[in-house]
């Protein structure tokens, strides 16, 4: 089916208002009101266009944000209040369900990686890169 | 036998207003983000379902003479950066339509909006950083 532009724009702005309040305990009820849309129609829409339900989006946009702030060595707790989730313990099963390590395990790897790159960059980087673009040399000023 | 590419140069005016554009706005991973001993910040990007392909995000503004490149050289880049005449690539999206609404509404800027074409629907939308991209909705075959 094809969809008009006064459509696409009504889901996008719908997806936009998601990416900036995905910390707020938003539902459908709200996400839909941002398209002037029907729950059940805003609903049937945005999955045919992102084919993924609101919800799913919302969870993987939480879920991404909290593999941020994990790497950043941030605390669960705190993650888990930024990212908009109400209990540590559902926010621990749903990211190591989704992402394969609990949130503990992944902020430890992610840090420790971040940790040996700022201490050793040149690892981190192609020796043909280093070379070419005399990444070993001091710069004049 | 060659087999993928795994890492490729874009170079920007503006490394920070490029990590908002790839990352907070397109939806970019960041790979690898340090500073290196002359000064250059070394940022690599994966695009959202390329983990294997690093985006390594060169400021080409300033001094790059600290890459071997002479002052003709850099002024010539820095000429083509300025112009917004870098054709960097294509760009995939499963809505063409959808994305470009949703860009447009988070302040990103276009050359042209989705058209159709025999491969697909197609757009052109610029980095902000002296880039412009195809971005591409492939025609389902």
């Amino acid at each position: 089916m094809n969809l008009t532009t006064d459509i696409y724009q009504r889901i996008a702005a719908a997806k936009v208002y998601i990416d900036d309040n995905y910390h707020e305990p938003i539902d459908l009820e709200r996400i839909s009101q941002q398209a002037f849309l029907s729950r059940f129609h805003f609903h049937r829409l945005f999955r045919q266009v992102y084919r993924r339900t609101p919800h799913q989006y919302l969870t993987r946009k939480r879920l991404d944000k909290a593999k941020d702030l994990l790497a950043g060595n941030k605390p669960i707790n705190e993650v888990c209040i930024e990212i908009g989730f109400e209990s540590i313990g559902s926010f621990s099963v749903l990211f190591k369900k989704e992402i394969g390590f609990a949130p503990q395990y992944y902020r430890d790897m992610e840090y420790k990686k971040k940790m040996e790159q700022s201490a050793q960059p040149k690892k981190a980087i192609p020796h043909c890169f280093i070379e070419n673009y005399k990444l070993d040399e001091k710069r004049i000023h | 036998m060659v087999t993928k590419l795994s890492h490729t140069s874009f170079f920007v005016t503006d490394q920070e207003k490029a990590y908002d554009f790839y990352v907070n706005k397109l939806g970019f991973k960041v790979h690898t983000d340090v500073k290196m001993d002359n000064g250059m910040r070394w940022l690599t990007l994966n695009p959202p379902e390329q983990p294997d392909l690093e985006i390594v995000l060169i400021d080409g503004s300033g001094d790059v003479s600290g890459m071997g490149w002479d002052a003709e050289t850099q002024q010539a880049l820095k000429v083509l950066l300025e112009k917004g005449a870098m054709g960097a690539g294509v760009l995939h999206t499963p809505d063409c339509r959808a994305t470009y609404e949703e860009l447009k509404a988070k302040g990103v800027h276009f050359k042209s909006e989705p058209k159709e074409q025999f491969y697909g629907t197609e757009c052109i939308v610029t980095d902000g950083c002296g880039n412009w991209f195809s971005m591409t909705q492939p025609k389902e075959m």
